[in-house]
């Protein structure tokens, strides 16, 4: 059973776990005093302010999307529904999901869930579906070769799937699996941030796991599954992409076939504003060696807003995905070894496999500002948040150095270039133009980029990345220990077996001491087995 | 790093050969020129012209790995060393070297396997001259402090903690230590936790280590997308030709034959589902022979989506969740495997007879001849789809040069798949998939307060 820990147990945790403080704290580092620290924990919780947003553009049914490469011998398909997780009916959470892996995997009217394999297999024809929180995505691709036979099976895919309930039993099975095993078990990572989402959005549909819960879907049927193709899989929430070997006559008889879906189905319901909570903690106990962390918060800045380039390059300066000029990671892991890194983004993430390429086709309405730290040794968990928190306010009020400026800057105007490289995601770049309204969105921000400055950065830093906003989730073993002393705001020094420089050593005493904006009567301490169970 | 064991299907859409339709028979399978030279001093450097504007992939591997760890207590220094190599020269001393790069819009990364390095930089062609010189500065004359590489020791530490969830990597643990007795295979190549630990004392090896492998006769550069060929070459020979040094000639102890069947047992305390896995020693996928070749068709022949064995325990009767086969190529005798995610503990024997009835079927010379040119057509077709873009192409030909040792590794191998017969398979299995040349993986489950 989940412990959600009240304000007196809170309380109790602070006074079991505040430390004397041994040494004299530099002058400008903050001081929690007995006195400080009893006016935080008895200051009510900041109340949620909820952060409006515009609906995402409207686009016509099944629009069309082409990016042709002459002479290319390899079609790509991609098929984007605005179906995801949002649209699970209550208690069916992980409905969407599951009725997409039905569909791609469940074979069709005319082949078996083995046929379908043994039919795509001698083509090395790739079909996959994914589903994020708003838009789910089929993709295929094919040698041109074998381009006819591949349009009938999508064709039946999406228009005859076989409903076999054989199929939707070991699927709902593998699914109920990644929930119980392998987000809870196996990914400490990504439990972090499916643990974010939970904490960003309660009472929201965003809030659970795109993959479902326990609960939800135990309680999915065969017949939701069929109600849910005609309701969600429909002609309106459908936008069609291809690329490489296609032509404008393709794409009508890819078109043609698909006007056998219906017409429309059930109105997707406006989404609530993101409640828009600020300074609340989720741990997630699990036996660990170490200590994960997600932070971030909501915001209403999305790619069509103006100002939106300026927030990417200063996240990226921050924290740009796997790469080593960012702030964090030179911070956290160059200079200090903390941990593998520590990144920063300015929407919403998902890597691309196994590349560090971000994927596209995972459009939000609703936005969020996030920090990802990589495990860190259980003991220099609280260090390094402190650490990610003092950088951060270091990028609101120090001045920004500009050789490393430059170089981020440079990195991200080459890294979208890296980002459209094969077919499949230049298409997917293309349909989120059509989703968010961004005609040539990376050749705009490229354009930004080349004219933006360190002040136009900082001002953005100071902005829109206020550390009150944030919010945090831990996957820890000792919760309780990180929870009392997350509460008791002590200071949390580090030593290091090897040399440091004493400019460093200084720094660290500043983290070591940094006011973890977080409120006591926010924290709660879930056991990772219980999470997601409903 | 690059993960060799347990479900590990990366080089399955890598090691891929070209349409069969209208090419002459001894025409190329990969759908590009692969242009190759050496240099004096030993370096090989292979050349692909691709229709990338702009664009291009700047490759080096090493034919380093955690094979060469050879000295108890210095596991996964292979691994570690690809860490210290973006740490600096005396031209660009710690940080430069990547401010320099980023800047100019590169995008690098890396990866360690049993047998190679591989070093990845994609960026702009137009900033090729500083490319060059950076990179070969690095490589030839590397340079760190002592407490940064103390610093960076307690990265990969990190590293493993990342990795530490997920029992993929204690199993390989389990199944390397239980196969290998001799061999450097033993261990993985992220390396022991203990050995982790004491990484930063390591200091001095570093330099050794870096001093025996890091030289132009063990390393090939290949250069992908848009270029001037003959400025290449130019600009190598300017900045690489001075490049002296000739790899050490230690090599790891030879594993003595397995002469009785092993099992390899772990325990997991955390809610997972338990697994399987048989392993067999066999053959080092060398040029010269089709033991690669025979083992990733047999490998898609036994364990892949459309095998009867996936059929009746994934899809049928529901035994596995997830089933699959573990074929990477190696330049030493290694394992083949088959590996299953059981549903259920009780499950562990039937689907262990199951998955030794199939092998026993494939010795006994029983091939089914659709499913034998499905595979092959598919590994074809492949081809074309997995090498879409420089750093993809980059990637394959790093790969199988580094693995493989012979520039045309890629070629070939797709060659000698093509050629793969129903008595192949049958002689392979027979030889090699043995049960006194088996390891067995029991990976079970045991929650305290039970498992859900």
């Amino acid at each position: 059973m989940s412990r959600h820990l009240t304000l007196a147990s809170a309380l109790l945790a602070a006074a079991c776990a505040t430390t004397p403080v041994e040494k004299p704290l530099p002058k400008d580092a903050a001081q929690i005093t007995p006195d400080t620290l009893a006016e935080l924990v008895a200051r009510p919780p900041p109340p949620p302010v909820p952060v409006p947003y515009t609906p995402l553009p409207k686009v016509e049914p099944m629009a069309l999307v082409l990016v042709p490469v002459p002479g290319k011998p390899i079609v790509s398909v991609r098929l984007v529904f605005r179906a995801g997780s949002v649209d699970d009916p209550p208690g069916k959470e992980g409905l969407t999901a599951l009725t997409t892996r039905v569909l791609v995997e469940g074979g069709t009217a005319s082949l078996s869930s083995s046929q379908l394999l043994e039919a795509l297999y001698p083509m090395a024809a790739e079909l996959s579906g994914d589903t994020d929180k708003e838009f789910t995505t089929l993709a295929g691709r094919v040698h041109v070769e074998r381009l006819p036979r591949f349009l009938e099976i999508i064709s039946e895919v999406l228009l005859a799937p076989r409903f076999d309930p054989k199929e939707l039993a070991r699927l709902q099975a593998e699914q109920l699996s990644a929930i119980r095993t392998r987000l809870r078990g196996e990914n400490d990572e990504e439990l972090g941030k499916a643990g974010l989402d939970a904490l960003l959005y309660p009472r929201h549909p965003y809030g659970h796991f795109t993959g479902g819960t326990e609960k939800g879907l135990e309680a999915i049927t065969l017949d939701d599954v069929k109600a849910h193709w005609k309701s969600v899989f429909t002609q309106d929430r459908l936008i069609i992409g291809l690329a490489g070997g296609v032509d404008d006559a393709l794409a009508q008889k890819v078109k043609q076939a698909l006007r056998k879906l219906p017409a429309t189905g059930v109105a997707r319901a406006p989404l609530p504003p993101a409640p828009g909570v600020r300074g609340a903690t989720l741990i997630l106990q699990r036996d660990t060696l170490s200590t994960a962390g997600s932070f971030g918060f909501s915001t209403a800045m999305r790619r069509d807003q103006p100002g939106f380039f300026a927030l990417m390059m200063t996240l990226s300066y921050f924290g740009e995905h796997r790469q080593e000029h960012g702030v964090l990671f030179q911070e956290l892991r160059d200079k200090r070894g903390l941990n593998y890194g520590t990144y920063a983004y300015a929407q919403h993430f998902r890597q691309d496999g196994w590349s560090s390429i971000p994927l596209p086709n995972i459009a939000r309405s609703e936005q969020d500002v996030s920090i990802w730290l990589r495990p860190v040794e259980a003991k220099h968990g609280l260090f390094a948040t402190r650490g990610v928190l003092y950088f951060l306010d270091q990028l609101r009020n120090a001045p920004i150095p500009a050789h490393r400026f430059e170089t981020a800057r440079g990195f991200l105007i080459g890294a979208t270039r890296q980002w459209v490289l094969t077919d499949q995601r230049r298409l997917g770049w293309a349909i989120d133009d059509v989703l968010y309204g961004t005609p040539d969105f990376l050749g705009h921000l490229r354009k930004a980029l080349e004219t933006i400055t360190p002040e136009q950065v900082q001002a953005t830093a100071k902005r829109e990345l206020a550390p009150e906003l944030l919010n945090f989730v831990f996957v820890t073993k000792d919760a309780e220990g990180l929870q009392a002393a997350l509460v008791s705001q002590a200071p949390t020094p580090i030593s290091y077996s090897t040399s440091k420089p004493a400019e460093l050593l200084s720094t660290d005493k500043r983290i070591a001491t940094t006011p973890l904006p977080l409120h006591p009567g926010l924290i709660r301490v879930v056991p990772a087995s219980e999470f997601m169970r409903e | 790093m690059r993960r060799v064991l347990w479900l590990s299907l990366l080089l399955a859409s890598s090691a891929l050969a070209a349409p069969k339709k209208a090419k002459p028979k001894d025409a190329p399978l990969l759908p590009f020129p692969v242009q190759a030279s050496t240099l004096k001093n030993g370096l090989t450097v292979l050349r692909v012209q691709f229709a990338s504007p702009g664009l291009l992939a700047w490759y080096t591997a090493v034919r380093v790995g955690s094979r060469n760890e050879v000295e108890a207590g210095h596991t996964g220094f292979a691994h570690f060393f690809e860490h210290m190599m973006f740490r600096g020269t005396k031209r660009f001393p710690e940080g430069a070297r990547g401010q320099l790069l980023g800047k100019l819009g590169f995008v690098e990364n890396a990866y360690t396997s049993d047998d190679v390095t591989v070093y990845q930089v994609n960026g702009p062609s137009s900033a090729l001259e500083t490319l060059v010189d950076v990179e070969a500065d690095r490589f030839m004359h590397l340079e760190y402090s002592e407490p940064a590489f103390q610093t960076e020791a307690k990265a990969v530490l990190g590293e493993y903690h990342k990795n530490a969830a997920n029992p993929a990597l204690k199993m390989e643990e389990a199944v390397l230590g239980a196969a290998f007795t001799q061999h450097t295979y033993r261990h993985t190549t992220l390396g022991f936790y203990e050995d982790i630990q004491a990484m930063p004392s390591r200091y001095e090896y570093s330099k050794t280590f870096f001093q025996r492998w890091y030289t132009p006769d063990n390393c090939v550069l290949i250069i992908v997308g848009d270029f001037d060929d003959a400025k290449v070459m130019e600009l190598i020979e300017k900045h690489y030709g001075p490049w002296q040094g000739k790899a050490a000639s230690t090599s790891p102890t030879v594993e003595p034959p397995q002469t009785a069947a092993r099992t390899a047992s772990l325990s997991w305390s955390t809610p997972t589902l338990p697994r399987l896995g048989l392993y067999w020693h066999v053959p080092a996928a060398s040029p010269k022979t089709s033991d690669g070749a025979v083992m990733q068709v047999l490998g898609a022949y036994l364990a892949g989506p459309t095998s009867p064995l996936y059929k009746a325990l994934v899809l049928e009767q529901q035994l596995v969740e997830r089933l699959g086969e573990s074929d990477d190529l190696h330049r030493d005798p290694h394992l083949f495997g088959v590996e299953a995610k059981l549903k259920d503990e009780a499950h562990r024997a039937a689907v262990e007879q199951a998955i030794a009835g199939a092998v026993a079927l494939v010795a006994k010379g029983t091939v089914d001849a659709k499913r034998l040119s499905d595979i092959k057509d598919h590994l074809r077709f492949g081809l074309l789809m997995g090498l879409e873009t420089p750093a993809q192409i980059a990637d394959a030909l790093a790969w199988h040069v580094g693995v493989l040792g012979a520039p045309d590794a890629l070629e070939t191998l797709a060659r000698k798949i093509q050629a793969v017969t129903a008595k192949d398979l049958t002689a392979f299995a027979k030889k090699h998939l043995t049960e006194k040349n088996r390891t067995t993986l029991v990976f079970t489950v045991d929650v305290k307060g039970g498992a859900k």
